[in-house]
Formats: C-alpha cells, structure tokens, sequence
C-alpha cells in the first residue's frame, strides 16, 4: 500500500537577523489512509513548521524550502505550482490551528467562513453551500445550528470556535486533516471535547490526522504512530503503543515523564501541569553546532554526543541516539 | 544592530543620550536639523540686517536673476529676496509660541484627565472633544477678526486651536504609566499628587510627547501662513504667507513671487518633519524596523 | 445596543455639543472689544442708528445676560442664525447657496484621498521594504509638510497656466451651455483640481495607516487561516484582510472632517471655489460677524453629523462593536 503522505529528508532554513537557520533539518514522515501520526516536542522543535510546509505555507522570504520531498499520494508537492497547492488546500488537506479565538475572520459570519471553502473547491451554488455548512455546524456539534450559522465569531465561545474551524477543515472531506496544537487553549472539559469530535470525524470519512502536539496524553489517546521532533530533527518514530512503553530516546523519555497522572482531582483543579521536567530548555536554532541538539540537556551524554550528530536508525522502532544504537548493537552480539 | 552594541563600552549610557546617538546616525533627521538651522539662521540675519521687505525698489515682476535680483520683484516691484529674508520671522516666531501654547494647555488638560481618571477624565476630555468639532483654521480665523491681528492674538489663537490632539496623546501616556510599579512605590514613600505627575509620570511620558510637539510647531507654522495668506497676519508685518497671499492674483503672470516663499514655508516645516521622524526613531528603535 | 437607540444618543450628544458651540459663539461676540450691537453690525461703515436699535431690539441687547443667550439660542434653534448686513441676505440663506460646493469639495478630497491611499498602503504592506513603501513614506513627510494653499497655486501654475488642462478658478464655466450630464462633466473638470489639492494633504496619512494596518493584519492567524482554505491570494488581501484594515482607516477618517473643512477653507480661497470658504474669507475681510459666527455653527455641525456617519459606517463594518454597543 503506497502512504497517503511521504515526507522524506525535509529541509527548511530561515533568513534571520543571525543569518540563515535551519529550522527542519531532514524530517520524515510517512502516513497512511486512514491513520493518526501524533507528532510531538516542545515548541520551537519544528513541528508546526513541518505542518506549514506541508500546507505549502511557508512564508517565503524569509523561509526556504531547502531540500527533501513532499509527495501527496505519489504527487510531489514542493515547486509544485501555487495553482495546484491552492486547489489541494483545504480540498484534500484540511488544518486546524491553535489559537482559535483569532483564526476565525471577526468580520465574517461563521456560515460564510464554511462555506466561501465549499465555494473555493467545489462547483455548488451559494444556497447548496450554506445548506452544506449548516449540516457541518451539526456534524461538528455545535448546538442550534440553524441560529449560529449566521453569528460572528466574537459572539462563539473557544470550543465553539474550534469547531467551526473543524467544519471548515472537513468541509470538502479531505484525505489529510492537520491539528497544530488543536486544544491546547481550551479549557481542559473541552479539549477531551474537541479531541473526542476529531476521531468521531476520523471514524466517519476515514481521514488521515496528523496531531501536532507537546501533550503525550493526547497521544496516546489518540495517535496510532508518533514521531518525537526536537530542533528540526526526527529523533525517535514508531508505534504509539511501542514508543510509549518502552520510548528510547531521552529526550522522550523526558517527555513521558511530563505525563500528568490522570488524577481527576487535579486535572479540575488547574490546566495540566508545565513540561518543566526536563532541565533546560530547546537551544535557539542558530545557536546548534555539531552533535546531537539534546545533549546540552541530556543526563546520560557521552563524548561522541557532543560531536557528532546521530542518525535515525532502526526499522518500525526508530530512534536516533548514540546511546541506544550502542544498546542496541551490544543485545545483538 | 549587532556590531553596534557590542562596539559600544559596557557602561549603560543614559536614555537620552542613547536617543541622542540614535539621531545622529539617522541621515535624514540630521539633513532636517542642517536645514532647519540654515532657515533658523537666515530669519535672524534677515531680522537684524534684511532692510524694509515693503520699500518698492524696481520694476514690479522682475524675472529672478535678472538685473542682481536673485528671486526677482512682485507685483509692486519689492524685493523678494528682502521679504524672504524678513518673512520668516513672524512665522517663525508665532509657530513657536502658538506650539508652546498648545502643548501646555494640551499637556495640562491631558496630565490631569489621564492621571485622576473618573468624572475629571470624562469633563475633561468632553472639552477636548468639543474643540475639536470646531474646525480649527475657522475658528482661528474668527478669534483673529473679533481681537484685531497681530502677532500675539494670531499666536494665542493657533494655540488655542491645537491642543487637543497633544491632551489626548498625554492622557493616553499618564493612562499608561500611572499603572505602573514606580509610580506605586512613589505613592508608597508619600509623593503628593502634584509631585507623582509632574516629576514621576510626566519626565517618562516625554519621548512621546516631545516627538508629538516638534510636530505640532510643524503644523503651528502652516497655520500662521495660512492665516497670513488670508490677509488675517499682522498687517505691518511681512511674512511668507502675507507674500503669498499679496502675490496670488497675479500668479498667471509671475510664478516666482509665490513660489519662493512657498519654497521657504515648505522647507521649514519638512526639517521639522526630519526631525520629529528622527526623534520617533531614536526614541522608539524597535519601530524602524516595521 | 441596538442600533436605533445607538443613533438617539449619538444624535442626542451631538445636539449638546451643537449647543455649545453656539454657547461659545455668544460668548465670543460679548468678548469683543467693543459694543456687541456694533460687532453684529459689523464695520461696514454707515451704520445708521435705527439699524443698531433694530439689532438691540432683535437681539434683546438691554435684557440680563441670561436673557440674551436664552434669546440667541432661540433664534438658532429656530434656523436663524441672523442677517448679514453687508450682503443684506439672512445668514442661513447665504450659506444654504454655498454648503453644497463645500461637502462636494470635501466629500471628494475625502475619496479620493482614502481610495488612492488605501490602494497605496495596501501595495505597500506587500513589500514593506519595497519602493512603494518608499514612496509611501516620502509621500507622508511631503503631505505634512507642503502648505495647502501653495500646493493649490502650485498646481494651478503647471496645471492650468503653462499645460492648459484644468480651469484656473470657479466651479462652472462662465457661459455656459449644454445638457445636465455636460454641466456635470463641466464641474467635475472644475473639480479635479482643488478636490487632489485637498487630498495630497490627507492621502499620506491614510497610505501610512493603510500600510501599517494591512502589514498587521496580514501576519494574523485569520489570514493563514484563508490559506489554508485555498483561497486565492488576491482574495486573501482584497477580502479577508483589507476588510479588517480599513477600520482604523474609518476612524481616523471621521477625525480627519475637522481638517478636511479647515483644509476646505484655503483651498477655496485658492480657486475661488464657491462654497463656505470663500464666503467665510468674504465676511471675515468685511467684518461680517454674523456669517463668520453662522460659517462656524455650520462648519461645526458638519462636523458633528460627519462623526456620527462615520461610527454608524464603523459599527456597520465591524461586528464586534455592534453586540458590544460601545464606543471606541
């Protein structure tokens, strides 16, 4: 079965004030009809970078597609024309943002948000489209459907909002639905909410997601694969279940670590508690020299982590560390 | 941005001498201050030494350059070069007045509004709102005609025209700082009202504000030549706009008379426009680079 | 709040503001030097004194204080805003012939200065460092900088004296003859002229806010969101994001009116244009009180209902404002 999505050795640099800075150094990423890639990491790491890239979004200048290869069912996506790209937005990939209080236009109605997407990629007329939007606002659930359909956004609570971002998304039933960080500013009853409505709507149209996240407890609700980003890199990739139990890779170890414990209590207390546990933070990205990135934060580095960067080994299981590949080849012999 | 910081020694130099560098590297802001200078420096000669710019000293419309008159004569054969000379003074002068004016009364009304907020704010900033329905230049054209033109009522009654633009800009400044942690310790060790506004709020709402005054004297000056263009200057007083305004019937058949003190009146406000962008840049660094 | 009750305040607060302008003009007239009968009046020379006993008994000069204002506000309310002895016409019919030419110098400066700055800024916010920026940029020292009046001569010199393509002066031609779409046609020639005078001064203000504003709202997340959709570009930037960028734009517009009369004022004078301006020059030169006062009652009003069309035209344009019912 050939992937819905390939992603192989992507490279995207940005010009700055510091001169230019790789951003995604070599990221790959197979996804199949159908599946939930989670993709994970703290933020600067290069995930919502390779959704933009994806989405043909990188903004140019100051960004650059430096190298590597997006193919869409086979279809090379990079240098594709704009033309084609446009057509493939929000028809065949459909994405969700972070921020929904701001990524809904404030002087539209929401119905004519959902339905200037059916209008772009569809051939319908302006009533079939709203007829449309007003069965996405229900399929998405939003309550009295027939009233919100004309309201602004300002007048919608968050969750409400990411909902309409979601019709939006599906709108014209794609085969690839993006979610950059789709909960993390709801409140925490909702955010099982929205994450609850994605894989109703995975299950319905048999849409491939992939989940951008820094919440490994998202991800091992949701995801079937993860792939674990840290400064631009891929550093480990592999089954949901496989990387969760026995995760290779410090830095996800690190993160597993982050999981809160699903103590109800605290979860209605506060929102989930920082990533903090891991010492230090992601170095900027113009400051990364040779080596693995992670090893400046690393307890377990040796010598050769400092100087020279490690593949990503290991077929099904992937990880790139020098620890493990020595693990790995001393169980072998 | 980066070799500047690191070729400058560690010792932290003061805001405004920081501004201070800032502007002297800006090229534009400092062709403005050579400008203006330059202009500043011919009114004064021309004030002391220009001569009397109404005394007809050949025949009306001579050509700039010809027969040793630089700019030429006007309409009654007066020499322009000698009302260029004398004519910015008026302006010069009430532009500068009229902005000291404005910006006090705008300065006090907005320190007052932004600082005691509540019922003061709400009065204060309705008479704001009020004077500026009044279209400013009729309004100043109707204070000049009721007390007589000259210099002093043409003066007062810009200043009096201009300030509500300089309160709403210090309100929204006294707004801002008054929240701030300095000004809660000041409270704290017992600073009086009077003291907290005028020695703590208003010395760190000032790059705004002085950014905002070099333009007002911009403005103040185009009004003052507007008003004499009207014939409502002083009329014993020649100054650009009154050259203008005398000239402007004839302007079919003399360009010079009127353009050259347009030239002058333009040049004077564009050096203060340098400046006041130079100052905004110096003051606010982040900004040059939207 | 709902937008009939939004228009009674806004209305109710402009009749205040109107009241105290006429206040202020009571005022002013008693401040003059000189017997107040005199200075409506006005030095025109030849009073006689049945003509200062008819204005003493018209105006109630002999009453209390309170007395004359309640008088003078009356006359107002009542449309009668007093009679010009120099040119021996009532003050509102005098203006009622030249209020017309004024808003349509103005409304026009006002357009042409907000469509060409728009589209300037909006070119500009593309390439923030592009030569469009630049020129934005010069183009908005030169507009503070330039004086109205000598802009409008400078124009008329190479417009209509040595490239004879525009009329010098006026409004109409002198004789002339002709369909009403010809008399249009004639008046807009007579039009173009002043109206980009006016507009020079105002059209850099709004190409730097427009700049700035679309620079803005072109990094929002609703714009990426459009993209995502595979909305064309120039949809992009011509809907989603210049209908959010010219709300500051309106805003500042509806401030603008208070210049843009002041600004009217000169240029009129300039090109003996026939509105309230030149008729505000005439009386001032006259010492023609009761029209200058009357010229300044109206400019004011103008004003007044300019601010309200605008924050209807704001609620209109932003839904946000509407359910919120507050001011800005």
């Amino acid at each position: 079965m050939s992937p819905l999505l390939d992603v192989r050795d992507l490279r995207v640099e940005f010009a700055t004030r510091h001169g230019t800075v790789t951003a995604l150094d070599g990221v790959s990423l197979r996804l199949e009809p159908g599946e939930t890639l989670g993709v994970v990491g703290e933020s600067g790491c290069g995930k919502s970078i390779t959704a933009l890239a994806i989405m043909g979004l990188i903004p140019m200048p100051p960004g650059r597609i430096a190298g590597g290869s997006i193919r869409l069912d086979g279809e090379e996506l990079i240098g594709a024309p704009e033309r084609r790209l446009r057509q493939l937005r929000g028809r065949d990939i459909g994405m969700i943002f972070q921020e929904p209080m701001t990524s809904l236009n404030p002087v539209f109605r929401v119905g004519d948000q959902i339905a200037e997407a059916i209008l772009l990629h569809q051939d319908v007329s302006r009533d079939e489209a709203r007829t449309r939007a007003l069965e996405l606002l229900r399929t998405v659930g939003v309550p009295d459907p027939g009233q919100r359909i004309d309201a602004y956004p300002h007048e919608l609570s968050g969750g409400l909002r990411q909902r309409v971002m979601i019709a939006i998304a599906i709108s014209c039933q794609p085969r690839l639905l993006i979610a950059d960080e789709p909960t993390t500013a709801l409140d925490v009853t909702v955010q099982a909410q929205i994450f609850d409505l994605i894989r109703d709507i995975q299950d319905r149209l048999g849409v491939a997601v992939i989940l951008i996240t820094h919440d490994m407890g998202a991800i091992a609700e949701m995801a079937d694969r993860v792939a674990v980003m840290y400064a631009g890199r891929v550093v480990e990739e592999g089954p949901a279940d496989a990387i969760l139990d026995s995760p290779a890779h410090p830095y996800t170890r690190g993160l597993i670590g982050c999981i809160p414990a699903i103590d109800p209590a605290l979860a209605a207390l506060d929102r989930l508690p920082p990533l903090a546990e891991i010492p230090g933070v992601v170095p900027p990205l113009h400051l990364l020299g040779q080596g693995c990135a992670f090893a400046d934060r690393c307890i377990e580095a040796v010598d050769i982590c400092r100087k020279v960067a490690p593949p990503l080994t290991g077929r099904g299981h992937a990880v790139a560390c020098h620890l493990h590949a020595a693990a790995a080849a001393s169980e072998e012999s | 941005m980066n070799e500047l910081s690191r070729s400058a020694p560690e010792r932290a130099a003061s805001p405004a001498a920081e501004a201070w560098r800032m502007f002297r590297r800006n090229r534009p802001a400092m062709l403005g201050t050579a400008i203006f200078l330059t202009m500043l420096g011919v009114v004064i000669y021309g004030s002391l030494f220009g001569g009397d710019p109404f005394e007809i000293v050949w025949a009306p419309q001579t050509p700039p350059g010809e027969d040793g008159f630089v700019f030429g004569t006007d309409y009654l054969g007066r020499n322009l070069a000698t009302g260029l000379l004398v004519g910015g003074a008026p302006t010069m002068a009430v532009g500068a007045a009229a902005a000291v004016l404005s910006i006090f009364i705008g300065v006090t009304i907005g320190a007052l509004a932004g600082y005691y907020g509540g019922w003061v704010d709400n009065l204060l900033m309705r008479i704001t709102e009020f004077f500026q329905v009044l279209p400013a230049l009729l309004f100043a054209m109707v204070l000049v005609t009721l007390f007589s033109p000259s210099l002093v009522t043409i003066a007062t009654a810009i200043g009096v025209v201009m300030w509500p633009q300089t309160a709403r800009l210090t309100r929204a400044e006294f707004l801002k700082i008054r929240e701030l942690e300095y000004v809660t310790a000041a409270r704290a060790i017992g600073a009086g009202n009077g003291r907290i506004m005028w020695r703590v709020i208003l010395p760190n709402a000032l790059p705004p504000l002085i950014v905002s005054a070099t333009l007002t004297v911009g403005v103040a000056i185009l009004f003052e030549a507007g008003l004499s263009f009207l014939g409502l200057g002083d009329p014993n007083t020649m100054s650009w706009g009154m050259m203008i305004g005398a000239n402007r019937e004839y302007i079919l058949d003399a360009w010079w008379p009127v353009t050259f003190p347009g030239l002058a009146i333009f040049l004077t406000v564009f050096s203060v426009s340098l400046i006041g962008d130079g100052l905004n840049d110096a003051f606010n660094p982040k900004l040059r680079e939207r | 709040m709902n937008t009939a009750a939004y228009i009674a305040r806004r209305l109710f607060y402009g009749l205040v503001l109107m009241f105290f302008v006429v206040v202020l003009n009571f005022v002013l007239i008693r401040l003059a030097p000189g017997d107040p009968a005199e200075v409506i009046a006005g030095e025109m020379g030849g009073i006689t004194q049945e003509m200062l006993a008819d204005i003493r008994a018209t105006y109630g000069l002999d009453k209390p204080i309170a007395t004359q204002l309640a008088i003078y506000l009356g006359q107002i309310a009542r449309g009668d805003l007093g009679m010009s002895f120099f040119f021996d016409q009532p003050v509102a019919k005098l203006i009622g012939t030249r209020i017309g030419a004024t808003i349509l110098l103005v409304l026009a400066a006002q357009l042409v200065s907000i469509l060409i700055g728009v589209v300037m800024g909006v070119f500009a916010a593309r390439k923030p460092n592009g030569v469009v920026s630049a020129l934005v940029a010069v183009f908005s020292t030169l507009g503070y900088a330039l004086p109205v009046f000598w802009t409008g001569i400078m124009l008329i010199i190479v417009f209509a004296s040595w490239l004879p393509i525009f009329p010098v002066e006026g409004m109409r031609s002198a004789r002339f003859e002709g369909g009403s779409f010809a008399y249009v046609l004639d008046v807009l020639h007579h039009l173009v002229l002043p109206a980009v005078t006016l507009a020079i001064i105002f059209l850099a203000q709004y190409a730097r806010l427009a700049r700035a504003s679309m620079i803005e709202v072109l990094g929002a997340d609703y714009i990426r969101t459009a993209r995502a959709k595979g909305v064309p570009e120039r949809r992009v930037v011509f809907h989603h994001a210049l209908r959010n960028a010219v709300l500051p734009i309106l805003t500042v517009a509806g401030l603008q009116f208070g210049n843009l009369i002041s600004g009217a004022l000169l240029v009129e004078t300039v090109f003996n244009w026939p509105g309230m301006g030149t008729l505000a020059f005439d009386s001032i030169l006259r010492r023609d009180y009761p029209t200058v006062m009357g010229i300044l009652i109206i400019g004011a009003a103008m004003v007044v209902v300019a601010n309200i069309l605008t924050d209807l035209g704001y609620r209109l344009a932003d839904p946000r404002i509407r359910t919120e019912g507050g001011r800005r």
